[in-house]
């Protein structure tokens, strides 16, 4: 998985890995929590349908009703639960993408262009990208402000929307970390002459 | 002088409200202003975004003027759930006057703040629409459905039902899965939908109406501030109370012809007895006096916002 | 420059800087940018956006269905459901003349009716079939190219990540995407299994042969397969006849899929961290490309250019089904350069309200996006396997060091001729692919 290329690895290349596969760790955490809900809440519904049929209701009156006053049901607010979960788990994969290379692109053309020029390229991409991501937190920041100010809630379960905001910049804090590390690394790349960290690709 | 609007919306261009309301409003502007406005339309969200960021869209200048349901932006503004309760409302063209007017004297200067309001509606009467029939609270007794607001979702929760949140366009092919057995919506969003085809009993309530949802219809400040006098009378002369009770007659009206829909299937149209309704009517009151508990704090009186709303309401239904 | 015409110039420098090998994702956002500056005169209005518009993506109840899927994908790998769908495939199919490159192209079918993605299809499958492949002298070329073809499957048959994104841009049922994704996708099947008979017929040498496997030992090897059925009757059946949304599917399948992984030993702590890495990186893979791609498409509807596209193609008198030609065959030029997931998030924008208009003498407006979603689907994915850059080529070629890249290219043609056959046949008979839906309708 490592995207180092010439296998003497740095102690800070180690711990920029070791954080973003944290990260990575953490939303894959969070979309397992996902799941385990949606399926509780299939369950539940399921279940809350089978006991007010007829039969159970009439067959099992006093265990239907107090499964049932229990709260046995679908839960109420899953939609809103994923919907503001999403962001910080899609957020916490970026930093690990991003470390290894992968983000699609298409290298058939610069394929045959000397090693310098697709250093310079390495560079450039790596500057753009710590540029555009530090752009997108610190927005995304003034977007949680906003959703503060304006009270913004879930329906529901009145989830304020800015905490949801603000576990997503939470993470998109560290890919701004990781991308100013990659950008450090191709500068020491295009002064040395040496590959250190190789594009791996996407693969979907 | 001349302007190009950019009029952002969340429904397709032929849908009810954006073709028999935003439309007709935005050629009525253009014309009145000699051609020195120019409304460019984008339905669907077309301008980027989803629905509830509409109301930042028009406040950030994204957008010039929007529409949007104020319910797609729980919290923000508070003060429009007075008109959301549950039988608060008579009929759409006299409650959104009286709506504009309470809008005017207590949402211009905090919920609507930051935007230049044109006008603020509510639609027709909601409608319950299920699977099995439902005449009395106890038919509600687990039922699974989908409920359009905050203050629907606490009151079917009282009711016995089962709400399932789920955004509007997930209603058809929950229900036909059974994922749910009722959905609470106005007869307008039914064609589209094709609710009608998917259930066969719909639960009105007769001189009653069970619920509404408020609409907001705004421009962006600066953009406004930018127009010359001259044109800016021209948005002045199209916003307001008379543009608000127009807007909510139209809505209303786009009801029957999906209403008619149903009526041509032969499905089953409950008409509850005001006798039926009172047992609803108890339950509603609960759900206003948790309403009033929950948002009052020493700026935000509950109680006096509501006994304002329903006395706007009774002043304006004739 | 007017609004349009900005618009338009937008689309040559997003291919220079993507072709200057700047990541997909990001070539489309810094080109929105930079067509929000010149369309309004500086920054504020793209950092307006920008507030909410990160979030706003990633925080989307059906999209959850993508990582959703791909845990599922490694989670079946995992519980060794792509070893045995290959054995049970082998054992009735391995014997016949190409059959055990038959048996691959069975098992990717299967496996993708329980993985949403080409590439996890082609990697996970070609890790069991390759070595078969070449332990029974079936040639480096040819068996490199089946299992590149064979992983398009992954994407054709439902679920499909790709046939989820189609569905929320275009406002379509995700449920009635995937029905109607069944029969092309078994098509598509029987068509690479027609070709590697005539592959095997015109070059004898390319494939070795293996003795049959008897009756008892063939139907063991299928009683195997019975997790990979259950998975794909319970979620593909359980959102198509059953009980729950897409998201619902998704969602149990991933778990019912971790629980067999569990119980037949194949999930630790350790392949649990490796899924989620794996997971992870696609999935930020994909929205990184979903939010560039709508920040970009956002600025082009501003600048007007798609409306002039359209209104100006709606006025040409072109006949529908040339411009549709026309559409398609970009398609198939683009993928031999870029990814299908790309090509589908900054086109269909574009592309979807010029044949949204359009008459192909189509039942109504739903069928039109569901049968064109399924063509268009079809036609990206061969660009997976059309040279010079096809991902699923490259996957593939790099697990057989001893087969050079050009000999998985002369092989793989075949495949692309039996894909533009069947994308002719979807093309001229909208009823295959509207089968299904006609007849629950
Ligand atoms: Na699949
Ligand atoms: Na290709």
């Amino acid at each position: 998985m490592t995207g180092y290329a010439n296998g003497k690895h740095h102690a800070l290349y180690r711990a920029v890995l070791r954080l973003s596969q944290l990260m990575a760790i953490l939303g894959g955490i969070v979309l397992t929590g996902l799941i385990v809900l949606i399926c509780i809440s299939v369950a539940g519904r399921t279940m809350n349908t089978i006991l007010h049929m007829t039969v159970i209701e009439n067959s099992f009156p006093v265990l239907a009703k107090s499964l049932l006053d229990w709260g046995l049901g679908p839960i109420l607010g899953e939609y809103e639960v994923v919907e503001t979960s999403m962001p910080f788990a899609i957020m916490a994969f970026m930093p690990l993408c991003a470390l290894t290379g992968g983000h699609a692109s298409v290298d058939l053309f610069t394929l045959r262009m000397p090693a310098r020029v697709n250093r310079a390229i390495d560079l450039i991409v790596a500057v753009l990208f710590a540029v555009c991501f530090v752009l997108i937190t610190w927005r995304m920041y003034e977007g949680m402000a906003a959703k503060m100010r304006y009270n913004e809630s879930t329906t529901l379960m009145q989830i304020p929307i800015w905490k949801a905001y603000a576990a997503a910049l939470v993470a998109a804090a560290v890919t701004c970390v990781v991308s100013t590390y990659i950008v450090a690394v191709r500068l020491v790349e295009s002064a040395t002459g040496r590959v250190m960290l190789r594009n791996e690709g996407a693969d979907y | 002088q001349e302007v190009t609007l950019k009029m952002h919306q969340f429904l397709p261009a032929q849908a009810a409200a954006p073709k028999l309301i935003l439309d007709v409003w935005a050629d009525k502007v253009e014309q009145q202003s000699g051609g020195k406005i120019k409304i460019e339309r984008y339905p669907s969200m077309q301008l980027g975004g989803k629905p509830p960021e509409l109301a930042s869209q028009v406040v950030d200048g994204i957008a010039d003027i929007i529409w949007t349901v104020t319910g797609y932006t729980p919290g923000r503004f508070p003060r429009s759930e007075a008109f959301e309760m549950p039988f608060i409302m008579t009929n759409a063209e006299d409650t959104s006057r009286a709506y504009w007017e309470y809008a005017e004297k207590n949402m211009l200067d905090t919920d609507f703040a930051d935007m230049k309001m044109i006008g603020v509606w509510v639609h027709g009467p909601g409608v319950i629409h299920s699977k099995e029939p439902i005449t009395s609270v106890e038919d509600l007794n687990g039922v699974k459905l989908r409920a359009p607001s905050r203050v629907t979702n606490k009151l079917f929760s009282k009711l016995g039902a089962t709400p399932i949140g789920m955004p509007v366009p997930a209603v058809p092919e929950s229900l036909s899965k059974g994922v749910i057995d009722a959905a609470v919506i106005p007869w307008e969003v039914t064609s589209a939908l094709k609710v009608a085809e998917l259930v066969g009993n719909h639960t009105e309530f007769g001189e009653d109406a069970l619920y509404s949802t408020t609409f907001l219809f705004a421009m962006n400040k600066d953009t406004y501030d930018s127009m010359s006098d001259e044109l800016k009378a021209v948005i002045d002369a199209n916003s307001g109370a008379d543009m608000s009770a127009w807007a909510g007659k139209i809505m209303q009206e786009a009801d029957a012809p999906a209403r008619k829909i149903a009526v041509d299937r032969g499905n089953n149209i409950i008409n509850l007895t005001p006798e039926q309704v009172a047992e609803w009517k108890t339950v509603a009151a609960s759900v206003e006096k948790d309403w009033v508990e929950e948002v009052s704090t020493d700026d935000f009186d509950g109680k006096a916002l509501l006994e304002e709303a329903k006395a706007l309401i009774a002043k304006h239904s004739k | 420059m007017t609004d349009i015409a900005l618009g338009v110039a937008s689309f040559p420098v997003l291919l220079l800087l993507i072709f200057l090998r700047v990541p997909i994702g990001l070539a489309m956002f810094l080109v929105g940018l930079a067509g929000y500056y010149y369309l309004t005169g500086g920054m504020k209005l793209s950092f307006s956006i920008l507030k909410s518009h990160t979030y706003s993506e990633f925080s989307s109840y059906s999209l959850s269905i993508v990582p959703m899927f791909l845990l599922m994908g490694h989670f079946a790998t995992l519980g060794g459901m792509s070893t045995a769908l290959f054995k049970a495939a082998e054992a009735f199919l391995g014997h016949r003349r190409g059959g055990v490159a038959m048996s691959a192209v069975g098992a990717c079918a299967g496996f993708g009716a329980i993985c949403g993605s080409s590439l996890a299809t082609a990697a996970t499958m070609g890790q069991v079939a390759l070595p078969e492949l070449r332990r029974y002298g079936y040639s480096g070329g040819f068996s490199t190219a089946t299992l590149a073809a064979g992983g398009t499957l992954g994407i054709l048959i439902p679920p499909s990540v790709i046939l989820v994104i189609y569905a929320t841009l275009t406002e379509q049922n995700i449920a009635k995407l995937f029905l109607a994704a069944f029969i092309p996708g078994i098509l598509a099947a029987i068509g690479y299994m027609i070709t590697i008979s005539i592959y095997v017929h015109l070059h004898p040498k390319a494939a070795g042969v293996r003795p049959p496997v008897p009756m008892r030992a063939r139907f063991k090897a299928l009683s195997a397969v019975w997790p990979v059925l259950m998975v794909f009757l319970t979620v593909i059946g359980g959102i198509n006849f059953g009980v729950f949304s897409p998201t619902e599917g998704a969602a149990v399948g991933a778990a019912g899929t971790g629980l067999i992984a569990l119980f037949s030993g194949g999930l630790s702590w350790g392949t649990l961290g490796n899924s989620f890495l794996a997971t992870g990186r696609n999935t930020a893979m994909i929205f990184f490309i979903i939010f560039g791609a709508s920040f970009y498409n956002a600025f082009l509807a501003r600048s007007g250019a798609p409306q002039a596209l359209s209104d100006y193609i709606g006025n040409s008198g072109f006949s529908p089904w040339l411009i549709l030609t026309i559409i398609l065959v970009l398609y198939l030029v683009f993928g031999c350069i870029m990814d299908s997931l790309s090509m589908i998030l900054l086109t269909i924008p574009i592309f979807w309200p010029i044949i949204s208009t359009l008459d192909f003498g189509l039942n109504s407006t739903e069928e039109l996006a569901i049968w064109f979603g399924i063509i268009v689907l079809i036609v990206v994915e061969v660009g997976l396997i059309t040279p010079p850059v096809g991902m699923n080529l490259f996957v593939i070629n790099s697990m057989d060091r001893k087969t050079p890249i050009a000999d998985t290219y002369r092989a793989v043609v075949y495949f692309v001729a039996s894909d533009m056959v069947r994308v002719v046949l979807l093309v001229a008979f909208p009823g295959i692919t509207l089968f299904f839906l006609r007849v629950m309708a």
